[in-house]
């Protein structure tokens, strides 16, 4: 009893109203499994994406059953088997193809349809970074799926997954549910910290190819990476903005980053000056950080640069205005002037 | 000589979706941190703007762009803007059976439109993202439920013999060839909030909005709206991040910054 079509005596496609044969769960007792899309990072080496990681990290945490990892790539994926099985992959899929080497959304999304429609999973869950946000979408409405974007946190209760994602720059959090499985999620990347699931470095691998042809005619790709790390990756951030007065000021905050082991980012008004690239913005139309600690010099705290620092975990604003409402998510408010506070602070360091 | 590939009966349509969102810098929060959304003032959604301008950027005479909005009755706001900004046509799906709609029911019910009513059409253009709810799912969503291809983070769209895209990732820039039927998702590296001109606005009043309900689209209740969406909202609570939000006298510099010192090590 757990195909629609079956119950109402319909062969072929159902002719239930949409929507009403979610209202009875019809195939959650026989979903099982949870699959995750590994993400392959190709700057500089092949690695897997520490996104990809932290939700396996924090899968084997939380769920109990099969955990299916799918990655898309030719032979230069081998060497990276070993690590998703020590972070707790039981079965991975490659979805082996010199072409799927660049991103084709549509080409990933019927892969990773047919595999869900063999593994039949209750969970599918993949990172909030730019692809795997563009990938999630395009999968859930293949599968008729509800999808989540963006989570800070995961439970499982059952068979239930709880999702909980940052609502309005962070003020609200929202609790959400699926109410048909696959029950789909993005995660925010940084949310998780890293851990491996054991020594364990052996599991199955399937090899699959994608025998379709939905490839984009990709006419020129520009990778730009440089030498420096992302800002999602610094463990500490010097943020800097609109407070900020003198260019000057930029060298100094690199110097109390650098004593910090840190790096320097920035709100939008700075970009917008042309200051800074806009790979090192903060915030919704910038990127979402998740340092241990964020030192924001000069910055108001707008709804759309909270949404960005709401999982760091811990804010420390350097305002003059004891009113600015990056008050409300801030652990310390430090009341004066930013730039001659950073002076100092990079004297004393 | 520009050859234009996929033009049928000398013209292009372009569609572009558009969302209405209150004005995110108006918003204020009371002292729990709570939202206060009365009285903020809606605003067309910044990044719906740049796809708007987008193709308005592309547009050439005898081209047709098609703004589309879901919403209450006052989105219509949003759709008046989109014509003074260039938009030639304005289709407000609105309807009470439409509220609560989470992505799924969002899609579905803008493909049945699509589907119905420009089945034509060239190319789709988005947002990236509502300022407001900033799931970034609808686009993606409707290319599949339209068949058709997606360009996500597109930054740039020209025409040389092919429509191309450039889409930006952040860590890659890439140029991709683009096809009649696909759909462009906008990212907002240049908002640029352009000022109407008088012209513009008596353009735009003479162009009567188009509302279509749920019967017009051609849906039935249990796939709009709440009824039809796959996600449940079970509860929304205030962040309870526990910030200690001490407040610390910084006037004194060097004493500011000894206490950021021992903070961090
Ligand atoms: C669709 C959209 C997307 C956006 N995305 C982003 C985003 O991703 N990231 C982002 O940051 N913004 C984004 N913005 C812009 C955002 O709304 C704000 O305009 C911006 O964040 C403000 O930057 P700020 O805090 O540096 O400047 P302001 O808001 O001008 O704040 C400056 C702060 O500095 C303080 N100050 C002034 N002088 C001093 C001094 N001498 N010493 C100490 N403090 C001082 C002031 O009290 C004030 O709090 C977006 C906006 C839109 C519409």
């Amino acid at each position: 009893m757990n195909n629609s079509c079956r119950d109402c005596g319909q062969s072929g496609e159902c002719r239930l109203p949409p929507g009403m044969l979610e209202q009875y769960d019809l195939g959650t007792p026989t979903a099982d499994g949870l699959m995750i899309w590994l993400e392959v990072s190709r700057h500089a080496g092949v690695f897997l994406e520490s996104s990809s990681l932290e939700i396996l990290s924090k899968a084997r945490e939380i769920y109990d059953g099969r955990i299916f990892g799918v990655v898309f790539g030719d032979i230069e994926l081998k060497p990276l088997y070993a690590e998703a099985f020590s972070y707790g992959v039981d079965t991975l899929y490659h979805v082996k193809d010199r072409r799927l080497i660049d991103f084709h959304p549509e080409a990933y999304c019927e892969s990773m349809k047919e595999i869900a429609e063999r593994i039949n999973p209750s969970i599918i869950l993949m990172g909030a970074t730019p692809r795997g946000r563009e990938t999630a979408p395009r999968l859930a409405a293949s599968l008729g799926a509800g999808l989540t974007a963006d989570c800070t946190e995961l439970s499982i209760e059952g068979t239930v997954l709880r999702m909980t994602r940052p609502a309005f720059g962070g003020s609200l959090m929202a609790e959400i549910v699926s109410n048909s499985v696959p029950q789909m999620a993005t995660v925010r990347p940084g949310t998780f910290p890293l851990k491996k699931a054991s020594g364990n470095t052996a599991g199955t691998v399937i090899y699959r190819q994608y025998g379709g042809n939905s490839f984009k005619t990709i006419i020129g790709s520009e990778k730009r990476y440089s030498d420096e790390k992302d800002i999602t990756e610094a463990k500490i951030l010097v943020s800097l903005g609109s407070g900020i007065r003198n260019r000057e000021a930029i060298c100094i905050a690199e110097s109390v980053a650098k004593k910090l082991g840190g790096m320097v980012s920035c709100s939008r008004t700075l970009v917008d000056k042309g200051w800074f690239p806009q790979i090192k913005q903060v915030g919704q139309s910038g990127r979402n950080v998740s340092p241990e600690i964020y030192l924001a010099f000069g910055i108001s705290g707008s709804i759309q640069h909270k949404a960005g620092i709401m999982t760091a975990r811990k804010i420390i604003a350097i305002n003059k205005d004891p009113d600015a409402p990056i008050k409300d998510i801030a652990d310390e408010m430090i009341i004066g002037d930013a730039e001659s506070i950073l002076k100092e602070l990079d004297r004393i360091l | 000589m520009d050859t234009l590939p996929w033009k049928h009966g000398g013209k292009m349509r372009f569609v572009v979706f558009v969302k209405q969102v209150p004005d995110t810098s108006a918003v204020c929060t009371d002292i729990n941190g709570n939202l206060i959304r009365e009285g903020v003032p809606s605003i067309l959604n910044p990044y719906c703007e740049s796809a708007l301008n987008m193709a308005c950027g592309v547009k050439k005479d005898g081209d047709v762009i098609t703004a589309v909005s879901m919403g209450p009755p006052q989105a219509e706001n949003a759709l008046f803007r989109c014509l003074e900004l260039g938009a030639d046509e304005a289709f407000l799906l609105t309807d009470r059976a439409f509220a609560g709609a989470d992505v799924h029911a969002t899609v579905r019910t803008l493909s049945a439109f699509v589907k119905k009513f420009i089945p034509d059409y060239d190319l789709i253009f988005c947002g990236k993202q509502a300022a407001d709810g900033d799931t970034a799912q609808v686009p993606a969503e409707l290319a599949y439920m339209l068949g058709c291809g997606q360009f996500c983070y597109t930054q740039k769209l020209t025409l040389s013999g092919e429509w191309k895209a450039v889409q930006n990732y952040g860590s890659e820039v890439r140029e991709c060839i683009i096809g009649k039927g696909d759909l462009l998702s906008v990212s907002d590296e240049e908002i640029g909030f352009r000022l109407p001109s008088a012209a513009d606005y008596i353009r735009a009043a003479g162009i009567e909005i188009k509302k279509l309900n749920i019967a017009d689209i051609g849906l039935d209740t249990f796939s709009v709206g709440l009824k039809g969406s796959k996600t449940k909202i079970v509860s929304a609570t205030p962040s309870k991040v526990s910030r200690r939000g001490a407040v610390t006298d910084g006037s004194d510099p060097a004493k500011a910054a000894e206490h950021i010192r021992d903070a961090i090590i």
